[in-house]
């Protein structure tokens, strides 16, 4: 075993290391703090930028825009009202309705100064207003959009998610003590099942348990018309979450468990945990102190990254199951073209993913003694 | 540790009891009320045996005997005002496949969705548990690119810049191909401009029918006639290609890729493929190829073909128009249109046709005509089918579905929808969208299923017949009509009285415009030195106890300041002087005031409002300027209505979408949002100062202690209900939940119209025909065909029926007679065959077709009988 590969009270002496002053270690950490900020602030701009460029093909989407405006307003045009006036006023009037609905989505302005202007305000979080899309109540503040949206989202996937990487973690671990029993095999033999996404699993509940047993609702947050007294409605959210939260599991429990396990499997093959087995320490202290331990930057890294996923919601999983989340409403804005609400959710998620890079480097540091923040 | 197990096991169980509890929550129970069996003794006839005393012979005899027999129970007459139904629970379910699994199951009791899936409506026809009502609406169309023959973009060869080659498509194209095989029985074959279930086909089926038979499917006609074009084109036919330039003769097909039309597309990619054509197959979503057809230069030549798609949303009621938007550069101002180049005669008889410059209802029918055989040769759009749907339900819940809107766009829903067998309940009906923008009666949400709730709430003058489309009075006494003589305008109802005159001259009272600045009314004398005159003008009658009866939902009466306030606000809100300006009001008001000469209020209780306008419509049922307090988006009282002019005044909040951008502020929703939050403060001014706007004006009409009443009973209505959604019709809103997606509406209690008021409009009167007469007729002979009309099997009343036409196609299948059979008796037409035109028949196989047009549905109906001539 290597000593640079021991982990500190494995009862291996700690390899030697070269002290140094605190001022030395803050201009380390300010330097790498600046550094990192930098980086990563670029990353977002370049990140926000082309989904602001994808969403708007380029500009193309512009001409989408005055095509279905023309044909929206055309058609309006064949009121008995409109029909009766000539030729020349009728289009006269066409073109004052186009006019006012260009300038209202501000397809009078090229697109090249339109997309510096939305990158401006996303990246000053002012998500400004859509295009289309609608919040529930009412509201095209992109803001409210999303924010209205959001509790149900993350009542559903934070459950999911959270259900699903605990129970994968800890069965993961009980397997790996278990490695080549029945039950190892099974969740071997079963984890290809992940293959399929959640909202296949979806269709078959709904159709089981709503369309032929009756015993759960098809879909929707609650039922309708949703009770009044706060229990009851937390009762009828359960009740709503079971098959959509059922589908996220089955999807992807087995391959989770699976990589979990062989994960725990290849730190429980390390020497020193030989040692400590020889040692005659109980399997839980093993467990705790030897595997656990130096598995914690991994675990953590995935739980991190799996939260700032919860922002996205699951856009088809949402959509099978009616559910009001973001990843409905994403799907609804990539249809109608909504680039404010597009770039609002992006830039969100980009923000929060740079955040978390950033803070995973310190909580490595922390985590991990071998690891020094901007060394 | 061990403590920490064990209370996370706790916790485990207790979160697994939870979830299992809430899953074992059972759905509230449902009162069913049922119409029950009898067991009841009743004498009856019945046909015994017996043996008759003193006799051998057995012979059959009816007898009297009791009997203890099962019959339904009649329920008793049950008195009701408003909706049938206590509740209607609304839900959002944006998959009709899903929809109808759960309409099956009992979760959903109606799909307002028109369903054009062939599968999914073959699952609800397969279902005994559901039923549904047939529409139609949409309609699919080729548009070819009329530009060339040399397209300026590409250089390349148009050969659909020659009529002759456009023209020949009508047979090449197997209409009854692709209303069975592509969707799948869920269309009817259409070759004309007009919508097979309208008046106008139902009155020119005669016209109609030939030309369908002309332009029947023919592909070796269509070979034929297509070779003839490219030859003098130039182009040559070289080894079954046809080149031209020494390259082979590309057509584009824009193909649109969201429905059936990829089907056609591909189809008519097919045919002209083994006509010789070399086809690039373009296929495009609608947001795709909108650029290109719509906005495109069509000398670009990006495509030769285009697979249309339209949609009529009311069943029609004047397809005069159809013409000059279809095919001439009148249509519209986009590129494709104005390249539009037409026969003058065709475009003439357009023109007169949209602007109903003809003096008679047969002068009209003969512009129609010839209009009709033009387009089909100049065939720059042509028609393919009418797609079909249907609305699905479960079988013992009923409604009056629109023939053209389904149950989404009928205005009946509301008045009609029911448990058959049973009074009040409630249903649960889902839309594919719900609550999609904000509700405000002026320019707010005007999304068809947002519309269904908003009419069941409100309630206009009059309503429209879901299956004729004409107009029923339903807070009118009456309606006066003057039109200027020579224009064409009949009357089919009684209610409406239809007069003409010389002259219409507007009086200088009239109200003719709106003064923003000093709020007042223009008369017709401050605004014009000269006499005004009009082409109609008519005189809405209100029942003398209106302000009685008729309550807003917060229980205020209507009064006269509801009818001014819609007055102002048509002239207000595009008046740069006024506070709530919009420019977006600007084009309304504008194609408003082109035809507007002037309204007056001639008596204030009893209401009488008469009104002058340009506009006429050939129905005289239509000409109804009413003033009701319905607006584009809803119904609105001038107290819940003036919040959300404060608020819009004030900048917080505005009507419109166009506004609130400029504004950066939201749209005003009167039931959900934080909208409801700044018209909730405006409300507590308005009832702090008492405010009135347009006090100039309106303060005329509303006292202040009707201001004072109406404001304490929206205050209380908020209090109980949390929003300001106020109608006078049979359904008020009770809560709505955005987020959830579910609304809930409660039957008006106080709504004063019977139940039963318009249960007539429960399903549409289609006739079924039967013919019976000689199937062998001599030549020069006379020969009688008695005509069966029925529905539902009861003979179809004489007065119900417009005309019952008769159309005689000889062996060669050419139209050798049209006739009008003469009425019997209810339920019996006679055709008859005069010796005279059996005279003109050769030897051989005839047909004669029937064609029944019905006062009470737009859609014909047909029947055919074949029978051969001899000597």
């Amino acid at each position: 075993m290597s000593q640079a590969a021991a982990p500190i009270g494995a009862g291996v002496a700690p390899q030697q290391v070269k002290k140094r002053g605190a001022p030395d270690t803050l201009v380390r950490v300010t330097k790498y703090t600046i550094t990192r900020t930098v980086s990563l602030f670029v990353t977002v701009v370049i990140g926000v930028y082309l989904t602001i460029l994808i969403a708007n093909m380029g500009g193309h989407v512009d001409n989408i825009r005055r095509s279905q405006i023309r044909e929206a307003i055309g058609a309006a045009s064949m009121t008995p009202e409109i029909r009766r006036m000539p030729v020349e006023e009728r289009n006269a009037w066409i073109a004052a309705l186009i006019q006012v609905e260009e300038e209202r989505l501000g397809l009078d302005q090229p697109f090249i100064i339109r997309s510096f202007r939305f990158l401006g305000n996303a990246l000053t979080l002012n998500l400004g207003r859509s295009e289309y899309v609608i919040s529930d109540t009412g509201s095209r503040f992109v803001r409210n959009i999303v924010l209205e949206r959001l509790p149900a989202t993350l009542v559903l996937m934070a459950t999911s998610n959270l259900l699903l990487f605990f129970v994968s973690v800890f069965f993961a671990l009980y397997l790996s003590r278990n490695y080549g029993s029945v039950l190892d095999k099974m969740i071997i033999a079963l984890s290809p099942t992940s293959a399929a996404p959640a909202w296949f699993y979806g269709l078959f509940l709904i159709l089981i348990f709503a369309g032929l047993l009756g015993v759960l609702p098809f879909g929707g947050m609650v039922k309708a018309p949703p009770p009044d007294d706060k229990l009851s409605y937390a009762l009828s959210l359960l009740r709503h979450m079971i098959l959509p939260v059922s589908a996220w599991i089955m999807s992807g429990i087995f391959s989770s468990i699976y990589g979990w396990r062989t994960f725990f499997l290849i730190f429980s093959s390390e020497d020193y945990v030989e040692m400590a087995k020889a040692k005659g320490l109980s399997s839980r202290e093993i467990e705790r102190r030897y595997i656990l331990r130096p598995t914690l930057p991994n675990i953590i890294t995935s739980f991190m990254l799996m939260m700032i996923r919860l922002w996205a919601g699951a856009i088809i999983l949402e959509t099978v199951f009616n559910w009001p989340g973001l990843g409905k409403l994403f799907y609804q804005a990539i249809g109608q073209y909504d680039t404010p609400v597009i770039v609002g959710n992006a830039v969100i998620y980009a923000y929060l993913l740079a955040i978390t890079v950033f803070l995973l480097d310190f909580l490595y540091a922390l985590v991990d003694p071998r690891v020094k923040v901007g060394s | 540790m061990l403590q920490n197990k064990k209370l996370a096991i706790l916790a485990l169980v207790a979160l697994v009891a939870v979830v299992v509890l809430a899953a074992c929550t059972t759905p509230e129970a449902q009162i069913v009320e049922k119409v029950v069996t009898q067991v009841v003794e009743k004498e009856v006839v019945v046909t015994q045996i017996v043996e008759v005393e003193g006799e051998t012979q057995i012979v059959e005899k009816e007898v009297v005997v009791t009997q203890v027999v099962e019959v339904e129970a009649t329920p008793p007459p049950v008195e009701r005002q408003g909706a049938w139904l206590d509740t209607v629970v609304v839900v959002e379910e944006p998959s009709a496949d899903a929809a109808v699994t759960r309409l099956d199951v009992g979760e959903l009791d109606f799909y307002f969705f028109q369903v054009s899936n062939a599968v999914v409506a073959q699952k609800i026809a397969n279902s005994p548990a559901l039923g549904q009502y047939r529409s139609f609406g949409s309609y699919s169309e080729l548009s070819f690119n009329p530009t060339g023959p040399i397209f300026a973009g590409t250089g390349k060869l148009n050969p659909f810049a020659v009529p002759e080659a456009r023209e020949a498509m009508h047979w090449l194209m197997d209409r009854e191909y692709i209303a069975q095989e592509i969707y799948g029985g869920m269309a009817a074959a259409r070759w004309t401009p007009f919508n097979n279930a309208s008046g106008d086909y139902a009155a020119l089926a005669d016209v109609v029918r030939p030309l369908e038979a002309k332009y029947a499917y023919n592909k070796d006609k269509a070979t034929e006639a297509i070779t003839s074009v490219m030859e003098d084109l130039g182009a040559t036919l070289v080894a079954g290609k046809w080149q031209y330039d020494g390259a082979p003769v590309e057509i584009i097909l824009l193909i649109r890729t969201e429905d059936e039309r990829r089907g056609i597309g591909d189809y008519v990619g097919n045919q002209l493929e083994d006509i010789g054509f070399t086809v690039v197959r373009d296929y495009k979503t609608a947001a795709e190829a909108s650029p290109i057809w719509m906005s495109g230069d069509p000398n670009d030549g990006q495509y030769h073909v285009y697979t249309g798609g339209w949609v009529t949303t009311a069943v029609p009621r004047d397809l005069g128009s159809n013409f000059a938007y279809f095919y001439t550069d009148m249509g519209r101002p986009d590129p494709m249109w104005q390249n539009y180049v037409n026969d003058p005669e065709f475009y003439d008889l357009a023109e007169r046709l949209d602007n109903n410059d003809f003096a008679t209802v047969e002068e009209r029918r003969e512009l129609m005509a010839r209009a009709l055989e033009l387009a089909m040769a100049d065939n720059v759009r042509m028609f393919l089918v009418d797609r079909a749907s249907v609305s699905p339900r479960r079988a013992e819940v009923v409604g009056a579905a629109d023939l053209y809107g389904g149950m989404a766009g009928s205005w009946l829903w509301p008045m009609t929808l029911r448990r058959e067998g049973q009074v009040g309940g409630s249903v649960r009906i889902a839309m594919p969208s719900i609550l999609t923008e904000p509700w405000n009666p002026i320019a707010g949400s005007n999304w068809i299923y947002d519309m269904a709730l908003i009419r069941a709430t409100g309630e206009m003058a009059y309503v429209p017949d879901p299956y004729t489309g004409l107009y029923y009075p339903r807070r009118l006494e009456r309606n006066e009509v003057v039109i200027q003589e020579g224009l064409p305008v009949g009357k089919t109802l009684d209610w409406v009285e239809l007069s003409f005159a010389p002259e219409i001259t507007v009086p200088e009272d009239a109200w003719v415009d709106w003064n923003a600045a000093e709020q007042r009314f223009l008369t017709v004398g401050e605004v014009y030195t000269e006499t005004q005159t009009a082409l109609r003008k008519n005189t809405v009658h209100y029942p003398a106890d209106l302000f009685d009866t008729v309550k807003w939902h917060d229980g205020s009466p209507l009064s006269i300041g509801d009818f001014v306030m819609g007055m102002i606000l048509t002239f207000d809100r595009a008046k740069e002087e006024s506070p709530i300006f919009d420019a977006s009001a600007v084009a309304s008001l504008r194609s408003f005031m082109s035809a507007f000469k002037g309204v007056r209020i001639v008596s204030e209780d009893p209401l009488v409002i008469e009104t002058y306008s340009d506009l006429y419509y050939l129905d005289a049922e239509w000409n109804i300027s009413n003033w009701w307090p319905y607006y584009n988006q809803g119904q609105g009282s001038w107290h819940a209505l003036t919040l959300g002019i404060m608020a819009d005044a004030a900048g917080e909040a505005v009507f419109s979408s166009a506004k609130e951008k400029a504004l950066e502020v939201d749209r005003i929703s009167y039931i959900a949002g934080a909208t409801v939050g700044i018209l909730k403060a405006k409300l507590d001014e308005a009832v702090a100062t008492g405010y009135l706007p347009y006090e100039a004006t309106l303060g005329q009409y509303i006292t202040p202690e009707e201001a004072a009443a109406r404001y304490a009973n929206l205050t209380e209505w908020f209090r109980k209900r949390g929003h300001l959604w106020i109608g006078t019709g049979p359904w008020y809103l009770e809560r709505a939940f955005p987020v959830e997606g579910t609304v809930i509406l409660q039957r008006n209690a106080d709504y004063p119209d019977s139940a039963y008021r318009w249960l007539g409009f429960s399903e549409p009167m289609l006739s079924d025909i039967d013919i019976d007469g000689p199937d062998r007729v001599t030549i020069g002979s006379e020969a009688a065909y008695d005509l069966y009309l029925t529905f539902k099997g009861e003979p179809y009343l004489m007065d119900d029926i417009l005309n019952v036409k008769y159309l005689l196609f000889d062996a060669t299948g050419e139209l050798a007679y049209v006739g009008e059979a003469t009425a019997v008796e209810d339920g019996l037409w006679q055709a008859t065959l005069t010796a005279d035109v059996t005279g003109k028949l050769a030897a051989g196989s005839n047909r004669l077709e029937v064609v029944a047009v019905s006062k009470r549905v737009a859609v014909p109906s047909f029947d055919s009988i074949t029978f051969v001539t001899s000597q």
